[in-house]
């Protein structure tokens, strides 16, 4: 499995983006998908993968949402086991490359390895929330904002308030959202 | 699988068709449609100062993004972008800004952990209580809605009906079912993943566990008045059960009821002392 982060994608698909399929999971529904863009007019397959459904026993309400996504993108729809699925779409298209994006899920690491031992894959980045890739303490949500407030606004020149300085900004003791 | 459908309710039939389990595990529809489009309605209705002033009432300025978000049919950057075009300062957007950051935290936890992170105890119970107390299965009573508190089967029934709850609904009725019923939070994760519309194991997970206080330094609980308060009394109004529910009393009471003492804390006074403001301050 290959990482774009360093190159440069550009409307002109290079080489190694010719020939290419996208598989779009579920994690990056976005008609501005990077993998999608990276390779405009590219054949794109979504899979929902029924393994996982069962594992999770998904009720019809969320996949009725999945789906009206999946109509506003330019994907072929197919369901089973997701890595014989793509490899077989990707086959059928004489694909030589097969793109997607990051994912953080183990499953999506498992399947990313069954496409990469028979067709390359390339994960394409998305822009990360934080622009920042040292060391963050994850042992609590405080610890991980001492350092991620610095970055959290993005590039905004939003003004800072007269009462705050970034070190003394107040964290709540909360858990986020359920869900 | 098909792509042409003459209606949402073509679209329902055909998808209830191919996933019968899906259907018959709940049939029931959410009326939030799934799409970039309905995205960014919801992203044209941000209002990050309401949002930070009233989002803890179920009535309050939430943007209704988490499903979106959960799918990446939105980006946590596009929101952010979204709420700080429509202020002047850090602080009007500071609070939506800081719930976004927990969603990036969740995912780095997940990234870096994996199923272990968000299956398993990060750390031991506050409670008094070992992980062999608490019950592996959820009762069909909660399943169903079925409680006989009229708030909790509320709350239920609208997880159920719509795949969606406001936050501070997820977290009475995690509370509720593993502090007062004493049910291990994983089937209780579990069970809300096959509802939400935006559950994600890493969020969902952690969250629960925060609840729980596996992941947290104390276990989270309610009471009648902080639930009343924030509902604006819609469950507790017209509650039979009022005066004598089991969310009556103090903090300091309920967590005497709830939790044995943990050998660092004598006084039963003394344990989780500002607990009851933490909703509050949120």
């Amino acid at each position: 499995m290959t990482d774009h982060r360093d190159e440069t994608i550009g409307a002109a698909p290079d080489e190694a983006i010719r020939n290419a399929i996208v598989w779009v999971h579920g994690d990056c529904l976005r008609p501005g998908n990077p993998a999608l863009a990276a390779a405009p007019g590219a054949p794109a397959i979504f899979v929902f993968d029924d393994a996982l459904l069962d594992d999770y026993g998904t009720t019809l309400k969320r996949l009725v949402f999945l789906y009206e996504c999946l109509l506003e993108l330019p994907v072929t729809i197919r369901r089973g086991d997701v890595a014989e699925q793509v490899l077989a779409f990707a086959h059928g298209h004489g694909a030589e490359r097969i793109l997607t994006t990051p994912s953080p899920a183990p499953r999506f690491l498992e399947i990313g390895r069954r496409l990469d031992a028979e067709i390359p894959l390339t994960v394409v980045p998305e822009i990360p929330f934080l622009a920042y890739d040292g060391h963050l303490d994850l042992r609590r949500f405080s610890r991980y904002w001492k350092v991620a407030q610095r970055y959290a606004y993005g590039q905004a020149g939003l003004p800072l308030d007269e009462d705050e300085a970034p070190s003394r900004a107040r964290v709540d003791g909360r858990g986020g959202p359920v869900g | 699988m098909a792509r042409d459908f003459a209606d949402r309710d073509a679209l329902i039939a055909y998808v209830a068709a191919q996933f019968p389990d899906a259907a018959e595990r709940d049939a029931n529809v959410a009326p939030v449609r799934g799409g970039r489009a309905a995205a960014e309605r919801r992203l044209d209705a941000i209002r990050p100062r309401e949002y930070a002033w009233t989002r803890n009432e179920l009535s309050g300025d939430v943007t209704r993004l988490s499903a979106y978000l959960r799918h990446g049919v939105v980006s946590l950057g596009e929101v952010r972008t979204a709420a700080i075009d429509r202020v002047n300062r850090r602080g009007d957007v500071r609070k939506l800004i800081q719930e976004l950051a927990w969603r990036d935290y969740f995912q780095r936890l997940y990234a870096a952990g994996g199923d272990e992170t968000i299956w398993e105890d990060q750390e031991d119970w506050k409670t008094g209580f070992g992980p062999e107390d608490y019950a592996d299965t959820l009762p069909e009573d909660i399943r169903l809605g079925a409680t006989g508190l009229p708030c909790m089967d509320a709350f239920i029934a609208e997880l159920r009906e719509t795949g969606y709850l406001h936050n501070h609904a997820r977290m009475w009725l995690a509370a509720y079912v593993v502090h007062w019923r004493r049910i291990d939070w994983r089937p209780g994760a579990a069970w809300f993943l096959a509802h939400l519309l935006d559950g994600d194991p890493a969020s969902n997970n952690l969250s629960w566990q925060w609840v729980a206080s596996t992941f947290s330094p104390k276990p989270y609980v309610f009471n009648r008045e902080n639930l009343e308060r924030y509902t604006a009394g819609a469950h507790c109004r017209t509650c039979p059960l009022l005066g004598h529910c089991d969310f009556e009393g103090t903090y300091d009471e309920i967590k005497g009821e709830l939790f044995r003492p943990m050998p660092w804390d004598d006084a039963s006074a003394h344990r989780g002392a500002t607990n009851g403001k933490r909703a509050a301050r949120r």
